[in-house]
């Protein structure tokens, strides 16, 4: 397949990435299974996840690997999770990509992983407060499309 | 104990159609909870999650 980053996109995401701070883990999760966007999706994101030494990514399915599928609460495809990583220790803040990242959601996909790479949320300290005191889940769905 | 999900709502149309999305950015709470339209300023999300959780 051809490559879907043009050069000049390339470069720009370079920039960028120069000042990430830590490292950040895609684990992308595709399906064999009315997935129309998941080879699209996967190429992407291994094609982001190679521009910067900071960045590696795994790919499983959501089938054959169901016990991490549901470990990490992915239950779409594609899916992708942006998770913390320290040497091998995985860390989950719980942030997720469903669909394909492309369009005006690429740059969700580059923001995330930037944030991720901060260890920061950038929230005021009122809402940490708050979430910090939850003593029950919360899952925040953003639905967005790409153009 | 947060989870924060990007839906590409054009992919999964089922799910869009159950929460009632016509327009984006729409930011669902706990699967239905609570809705909230539009990119709104973190104290008016956060509003939201309280008010989810309190009761």
């Amino acid at each position: 397949m051809a490559q879907l980053l043009n050069d000049d996109i390339i470069k720009q995401i370079q920039e960028v990435f120069a000042g990430l701070k830590n490292p950040v883990h895609l684990m992308f999760f595709g399906s064999k299974h009315d997935c129309p966007y998941c080879d699209d999706t996967r190429q992407l994101v291994e094609e982001v996840a190679a521009i910067s030494d900071m960045l590696s990514f795994a790919v499983y399915d959501m089938e054959t690997d169901g016990d991490l599928a549901a470990k990490y609460n992915v239950d779409k495809a594609p899916g992708l999770v942006i998770a913390a990583r320290e040497e091998e220790q995985i860390t989950d803040f719980g942030v997720r990509l469903s669909g394909i990242p492309s369009g005006h959601e690429f740059t969700s996909l580059i923001q995330d992983i930037i944030l991720v790479s901060n260890r920061d949320s950038g929230l005021n300290p009122q809402t940490r407060a708050f979430l910090k005191g939850l003593d029950k889940p919360i899952l925040l769905q953003v639905f967005v499309t790409p153009t | 104990m947060i989870q924060a999900e990007m839906v590409e709502a054009t992919e999964f149309p089922e799910l869009s159609m159950r929460h009632g999305v016509s327009g984006v950015p729409q930011t669902t709470i706990n699967d239905g909870k609570a809705h909230v339209v539009g990119a709104v300023p973190e104290q008016n999300l956060l509003a939201e999650i309280q008010r989810v959780v309190t009761k």
